[in-house]
């Protein structure tokens, strides 16, 4: 299994390590709920250094990326990141991914682990033009400091008065011991935080001066089941589980982001798929009756199959079961039941609005 | 609290059972099964009048990421369940031995006891593997 460069720091915090896309990474330290509870009450901290990070860039790279992507990239400023995807010819996603501009026509990527050789692959044999695609995955670490104390945390080491102001989906250049670091105002946990990328050196003092600084504000170090609790209750799709190369945007619940009317690839296919009717949807599930839904359980209404979830377990906020289901579009109005079979049994559940779980000031 | 009460019997997929009186006895998973699994979120309890053999799967307990069979260290009856744990199911984290209690059986043989292990065997099982 490969390693982060925080490794040496999971260890130190008992943190309790699996494999996870080939990396050896901490599922928690403490406790699942603890940590999940204190993202949302306070702040957490993680390592998600074995995400990948990929660089487009050159005199074509914009028009290059947009060929590549169904979102369109003409509001993007430097400074500014939005989250996109790769489409296939069959309009299925090849991987979901942030997009930073750097500048013009210098794009930093931010994509899946299990992905990232898939990714730079497909990048590679499309590259048309002049844009050099760089795989720097290797050499960044990323932490990402999540929760309602995150910026007073932040700030107590990064004093830039832009800091305060950054917005959401925004980012700013830094330093970090006189070195550049990228502070991004973004996350996957549902709750206000920053994504903070920086060489692999650099990661365990920043990672110590920030457990440090956090801890008057109950900062805890955060592990891989936090981060998929928090990222399920706010609905946020995870590659391999709602996405996958056999699924359009349309079917996955992010059809808005295929909104480019420059040529792309997979556009066709999924031009073709809204003209005849998308033919699956994603819903989120409340259980109803007692019972903790995991991924590939059966959907059913009335005993008739009509789906499967993707993406299932115990929700700490709601202290209730959820899931995310890819069922055949139209079988499942908001607010009506279904039953999802757990271990050969029948269970209640309701399809309620996306998220489960927002975010409020 | 001792992590492995003396007085009680342990099997190798770490329960135990507490000879309450005669033939009946209460049954649950041990400190070090719940300090494997972390925070309960939901136990499947048994149903009540079931009967089970030694050995037989007889309880579900689940955390966060998994899904935990428990087996009945003993044959016997479930004569009672423990209805808090629906509510409460962390009870089994912070009181394995007293309110975590699982359910309660009576037993068809005792002679099952003698396969079981005692707490120094058990101490022994979970720091060796043997």
């Amino acid at each position: 299994m490969e390693k982060t460069a925080l490794y040496e720091e999971h260890i130190s915090l008992n943190g309790k390590l699996v494999d996870f896309a080939g990396w050896e990474l901490p599922v928690l330290y403490t406790s699942i709920i603890e940590e999940h509870t204190a993202a949302r009450t306070k702040a957490a901290l993680f390592d998600v250094s074995h995400m990948g990070e990929i660089m487009v860039k050159g005199k074509n790279a914009g028009k290059f990326l947009q060929g590549m992507i169904p979102t369109s990239l003409d509001r993007l400023e430097p400074g500014q990141c939005m989250y996109s995807c790769m489409c296939n010819d069959r309009g299925g996603v090849i991987d979901d991914l942030f997009v930073y501009m750097l500048e013009e026509n210098d794009f930093l990527l931010v994509v899946n682990a299990s992905t990232t050789e898939k990714d730079v692959r497909w990048l590679s044999s499309h590259a048309a033009g002049e844009v050099e695609i760089e795989n720097i995955s290797g050499l960044i670490s990323k932490i990402d400091l999540q929760g309602p104390f995150s910026l007073q945390i932040l700030s107590d080491i990064f004093t830039d008065e832009a800091l305060s102001e950054l917005e959401r989906f925004h980012f700013m250049h830094s330093t970090y011991e006189a070195r550049p670091i990228i502070i991004s105002h973004t996350g996957y946990t549902g709750e206000t935080g920053y994504e903070l990328y920086l060489h692999n050196d650099l990661a365990p003092g920043l990672w110590r001066a920030l457990l440090a600084k956090g801890k008057d504000y109950g900062l805890l170090p955060a592990g891989l089941g936090a981060r998929d609790t928090l990222r399920l209750e706010a609905c946020y799709s995870l590659y391999g589980h709602e996405l996958n190369e056999e699924t359009t945007p349309y079917e996955s619940g992010i059809g808005w982001l295929v909104n480019s009317k420059e040529n792309f690839i997979g556009k066709s296919a999924l031009l073709e798929q809204k003209k005849h009717g998308i033919p699956r949807e994603l819903v989120c599930l409340e259980l109803v009756d007692r019972g903790i839904p995991r991924e590939k359980c059966a959907v059913r209404i009335g005993g008739e199959e009509i789906g499967i979830t993707t993406s299932g377990g115990y929700s700490p906020t709601l202290k209730k079961g959820i899931a995310l289901a890819m069922i055949k579009k139209g079988m499942l109005a908001l607010d009506s039941f279904c039953d999802i079979i757990i271990r050969d049994n029948p269970c209640r559940a309701k399809a309620v609005k996306r998220p489960f779980y927002r975010y409020t000031e | 609290m001792s992590t492995i009460p003396k007085e009680l019997r342990y099997s190798k997929d770490h329960e135990w059972i507490n000879v309450v009186e005669g033939n009946i006895g209460l049954c649950g998973i041990t400190f070090h099964a719940q300090q494997l699994l972390t925070d309960i979120v939901f136990v499947e309890l048994p149903e009540m009048g079931l009967t089970v053999e030694a050995g037989e799967r007889v309880a579900v307990v689940e955390s966060v990421k998994a899904v935990s069979d428990v087996f009945s260290p003993v044959g016997g009856k479930i004569l009672e369940v423990n209805n808090a744990l629906e509510d409460e199911p962390a009870l089994i984290n912070t009181d394995p031995y007293e309110g975590g209690w699982i359910y309660k059986i009576g037993m068809d043989n005792p002679e099952d006891l003698e396969a079981l292990m005692t707490a120094s065997a058990y101490e022994k099982f979970i720091t060796t593997g043997k």
